[in-house]
């Protein structure tokens, strides 16, 4: 692994991470809430992102780049994800970037891009065309290795944004669009991490302890992560129907409270 | 963002906050404003019988991958469609435990819960994810057998007839609930 890409990613994260702390200070001094545990969560991200661009992972060759995969991702995602960062530089942006920001949130290309099916597509197709065609093996090429991490990154960061529509977009998709991406996405990590199990990525020769442990781990590292995706989805929805649902009693109740006193009716 | 379908009736008397709260201290009786959904038998059902399929799926994984490593995870002989079938199940199992446990916390919030049903549902799932595995999986799809280099006979057998027992204990607690929520 050419060391440049892995250490210009790690310093982006770390300088990110920076980013997001000064902002929430900000918001915090001037009397907003902003919970800590998304700090920790963002923070946490970044770290993962460093430590898996950085360091040399255990196992063999194709184990650790799994490892690396699973951690960039997936992992990262979640955790940046879940930090809310475009609702934090909406709430703290100065007037002018802040539109700019939002012309480009808003924008017919990004409203698009968020379409959960799309992003798992984009996400789920570029994985398949790595390990499936001689892509993998071109990866020595420090250019193409790079292009690809950068792809992973950003698909990854993708899909999780979309799936769990954390942030404000224009376009908001139902539960039951976002439920059935993940599932679809979850199905095709599956059958492609099995796959590997038995036929290497063409033009690559890992030896098959390798290639079965790294296929393992993609496997059952990808259950985890989807199963925290499907715990988000799972909060939303039952907070969501609890505000409904409160909001119903406090309606009903205002009326019984008027029929019982006597109320114009 | 009130959207009120009432024409314009002068109520100030009652401000919203002085709205009287299921459990304040003066109301003679703590039920909640809204007639609550009574219980929901057949959800109760069939929101276990989710869980109970995702918890075997799940035992299955676990139990033989995992500590017995019976099931090899990959079958050479497993064709495309089988694999596909496998991946979607996986996942889906994952997903259902989720979709399981929340909409069972709905069940208990609305105090909506028929605990008899409820029972009868994780029992109809936990053997009806056997007996689909057992002939599905195991049988047609041929995606992976029970243990290998076995006679497969006595396994099956005790794999699907464990499977028929959870359903006839499911079925049978399924009609008791039925015949005491009737009377």
């Amino acid at each position: 692994m050419p060391p440049a890409p892995g250490m210009l990613l790690a310093v982006l994260a770390l300088l990110a991470a920076l980013a997001y702390l000064t902002a929430t200070t900000r918001l915090r001094r001037r009397g907003d809430t902003w919970p800590g545990w998304r700090d920790a969560c963002f923070a946490a991200g970044c770290a993962v992102l460093a430590c898996a661009s950085l360091g040399p992972l255990p196992g063999g060759p194709f184990t650790a780049h799994m490892a690396q995969h699973l951690a960039l991702a997936m992992i990262a995602p979640v955790l940046v994800v879940l930090a809310r960062p475009l609702t934090l530089l909406l709430r703290v942006l100065p007037a002018r970037p802040r539109r700019a920001l939002l012309t480009v949130a808003h924008s017919a290309f990004a409203t698009v891009l968020v379409f959960p099916p799309l992003a798992a597509l984009l996400d789920l197709g570029g994985l398949w065309l790595l390990y499936r065609t001689p892509l993998f093996a071109a990866t020595h090429q420090p250019l193409v290795h790079a292009a690809v991490h950068v792809h992973v990154v950003a698909s990854g960061l993708l899909f999780t944004f979309a799936v769990c529509q954390l942030d404000p977009m224009r376009r908001r998709w139902g539960l039951a669009w976002r439920a059935t991406a993940l599932l679809g996405a979850g199905a095709a990590h599956a059958v492609l991490a099995k796959s590997l199990y038995a036929t290497p990525p063409p033009g690559t020769g890992f030896t098959t302890t390798d290639l079965h442990h790294g296929a393992q781990l993609m496997y059952y590292g990808g259950d985890v992560v989807e199963l925290a995706i499907a715990v988000v989805l799972a909060v939303q929805w039952y907070v969501s129907t609890g505000r409904v649902r409160s909001h119903e009693q406090r309606r009903a109740g205002k009326v019984t409270a008027t029929a019982v006193a006597g109320g114009p009716r | 963002m009130t959207g009120d379908s009432r024409p314009a009736v002068p109520e100030p008397v009652v401000p919203e906050s002085a709205v009287p709260e299921p459990a304040a201290p003066g109301a003679a009786a703590p039920e909640p404003a809204v007639p609550e959904p009574a219980v929901l038998p057949g959800r109760s059902m069939a929101v276990c019988a989710v869980i109970g399929a995702a918890v075997m799926a799940a035992v299955d994984e676990i139990v033989f991958h995992q500590v017995l490593g019976w099931h090899h995870f990959f079958d050479r002989s497993t064709p495309a469609v089988g694999l596909l079938s496998d991946g979607l199940l996986h996942t889906a199992e994952l997903l259902g435990l989720v979709l399981g446990f929340v909409l069972y916390a709905d069940l208990r919030r609305r105090h909506a819960l028929a605990p008899a049903h409820a029972r009868a549902g994780l029992l109809l799932g936990l053997g009806g994810f056997q007996l689909f595995d057992g002939i599905v999986d195991h049988k047609l799809l041929r995606l992976h057998q029970i243990r290998y280099g076995v006679d497969l006979l006595i396994y099956d057998l005790v794999w699907n007839g464990a499977a028929l027992v959870l359903l006839a204990v499911g079925a049978v607690l399924a009609v008791r609930a039925r015949r005491r929520a009737r009377s």
